[in-house]
């Protein structure tokens, strides 16, 4: 009863405050928190963009009035940016692939599993890694795959090794992959949810091996999950920084390393700002072109999701 | 015969193979920060808790932590009334341009987070905000808001529309019917948001990198310098923290939520 009065006053106060003819506006009022903190990531990026055109004097640290491209020039000119570019594009792609193919499989027993138990179990190891971060999974790493860590440890009582396992290209694939999982796993989950256990059944009640039912029809319908996933996974894994510092030591940078360096270690905030601009485009248009192409998938707000 | 053996057989190495990839970083720190010995050695030499000791006798350790923990507190105290608004909005109300809404709110998915964070340090910088600790939880707020809009989404399209109709049929004027209908059946939706909100910006790495100085380092980027330098059995048992807050916010989403609606298609 207690609870009805003190809803009376709010409605009350409600009813002065935002009286019925406002109500058609209640929607955009409602996303107004939701905008303005988004618009903080949008104004930080147009003044990056700003950044990005003017150049830095090397002698008085003063940065020019006028707008130029020369920033945009100087990546464009300079091979060690290709190369980062495209280590940081074959290891995404490289990444995904690898991402997609471990993750379906686990997100498919997870969801067809008949013991709640395996599920559980399943889950937990699923959300366990995803909550406990980069860089204590990534020092975890170190520990199992360090000149003296786990596996070399292992390794030299058989007399074979020490083998170098980090600071190279594979070890920062290889982290990311771990690192990317549990996001594969939870965005193709829902879509094999949604597949109707019976048409797999159908299928193979029809003589089809199931390898064959898998390609022609589990995967199929499972699209909306496998591009959400694969969406998540390449952008994630083409602009991480913390893998590449980390089980890369500085020999394998991604182009989230060349930012993070043009702005701290050359102190240039132009030519850092146009690196980190370069990589929002990339992964923009990337992301654009694969949205309309393919739609949101799993990954949508809108229930019409597939 | 389809094969049903041959499936489950290659399904469960699969499922084997991401177990083991999933769970060793974890096990081998656990392991690791048990260890008496100055270094970490295989198998760790004896047992002790003599590096648990060392983490919480350490000041700096312990500052890092707490302004870990209250970044994230900001963060989630921003991300539960601002997604949960939004998520309503997207779903019960009819609202112009909709879907360039969307696209917009999805930003802080598809923006890199090197060039959000670089974006929000000079942003901040300009704004002489720098050097206290809100704007990191602000930040991460931002970084992860489609996670918060997202959970509390599932559980609005999960309520029937016709349930909050009846109760304005019944004479509930909207506010009633907000608190007494809608908000019970979203609760699930904003304790989820709020749970990964929390533990995503306890997480979060790069940006608090970004917007961090020597006075309020937080955890994350406190063990990153230490892996740096050397790596010490101390770091492990300081990683077990995280373990331990993985293992509780796992524990409050499977009790308050289950861990199954995860697997749910919306």
């Amino acid at each position: 009863m207690r609870l009805i009065a003190v809803l009376d006053a709010l409605e009350a106060l409600r009813a002065a405050l935002w009286p019925r003819a406002f109500r058609r506006f209640t929607g955009a009022v409602f996303l107004l928190p939701a905008v303005a903190l988004v618009f903080i990531l949008v104004a930080g990026l147009a003044w990056m963009g700003d950044a990005s055109l003017r150049l830095l004097d090397t002698e008085t640290f003063e940065v020019s009035e006028a707008y130029t491209l020369a920033n945009y020039g100087q990546i464009a000119g300079q091979a060690t940016y290709w190369i980062v570019l495209g280590r940081s594009v074959v290891g995404a792609t490289i990444v995904t692939a690898v991402a997609l193919m471990l993750a379906f499989p686990y997100a498919y027993v997870m969801v067809r599993t008949r013991s709640a138990w395996t599920r559980k179990l399943l889950l937990v190891s699923l959300f366990l890694p995803f909550f406990i971060g980069q860089v204590v999974r990534a020092y975890g790493w170190l520990i199992v795959l360090g000149r003296e860590g786990l596996l070399n440890t292992f390794f030299g009582t058989f007399g074979i090794g020490p083998f170098r396992m980090i600071y190279n290209y594979p070890s920062v694939l290889f982290g990311l992959v771990q690192y990317l999982l549990p996001f594969a796993v939870l965005l193709i989950a829902p879509a094999i949810t949604a597949i109707d256990e019976e048409v797999e059944l159908a299928s193979e009640s029809l003589g089809a091996h199931w390898l064959r039912t898998f390609r022609h029809v589990t995967l199929p319908l499972a699209k909306p999950g496998l591009v959400a996933a694969g969406l998540v996974v390449f952008t994630l894994a083409l602009t991480d920084y913390a893998m590449p510092v980390i089980l890369g030591g500085g020999t394998n940078d991604f182009i989230a390393n060349a930012v993070y360096d043009a702005f701290f270690r050359i102190s240039d905030s132009g030519l850092g700002s146009a690196v980190a601009i370069v990589l929002v485009l990339i992964a923009t248009l990337l992301a654009g072109i694969i949205l309309t192409v393919l739609g949101a998938g799993t990954l949508g707000f809108s229930e019409d999701r597939r | 015969m389809t094969g049903v053996r041959g499936k489950q057989a290659v399904l469960w190495t699969i499922v084997i193979v991401n177990l083991v990839a999933l769970a060793a970083p974890t096990l081998v720190i656990l392991g690791a920060s048990f260890t008496t010995g100055n270094i970490i050695t295989f198998p760790p030499e004896g047992f002790s808790l003599r590096w648990y000791g060392k983490v919480f006798g350490s000041v700096a350790l312990r500052d890092a932590f707490l302004r870990s923990l209250w970044v994230s507190l900001v963060c989630t105290l921003i991300a539960v009334p601002a997604g949960t608004l939004a998520a309503l909005a997207l779903a019960r109300y009819r609202i112009r341009f909709a879907n360039a809404l969307q696209l917009y709110l999805l930003l802080p998915f598809t923006v890199p987070l090197i060039g959000a964070g670089m974006g929000m340090l000079m942003l901040f910088g300009e704004m002489g905000i720098l050097g206290s600790l809100w704007p990191v939880g602000l930040a991460c707020c931002v970084i992860n808001l489609p996670f918060m809009i997202w959970a509390v989404l599932a559980s609005v399209n999960a309520l029937d529309a016709d349930l909050e109709n009846a109760a304005a049929n019944c004479g509930a004027p909207p506010l009633h019917a907000f608190c007494t209908v809608t908000l019970p059946a979203v609760a699930p939706g904003i304790i989820t948001g709020a749970l990964l909100m929390f533990v995503l910006a306890f997480n979060e790495f790069l940006v608090s990198l970004l917007l961090t100085d020597a006075n309020t380092v937080t955890l994350p980027v406190s063990i990153y310098n230490s892996i740096r330098n050397i790596i010490t059995p101390d770091l492990a048992a300081v990683s077990v923290v995280y373990i331990l807050v993985a293992t509780t916010v796992i524990w409050l989403l499977d009790h308050f939520v289950g861990l199954e609606t995860f697997l749910k298609s919306k």
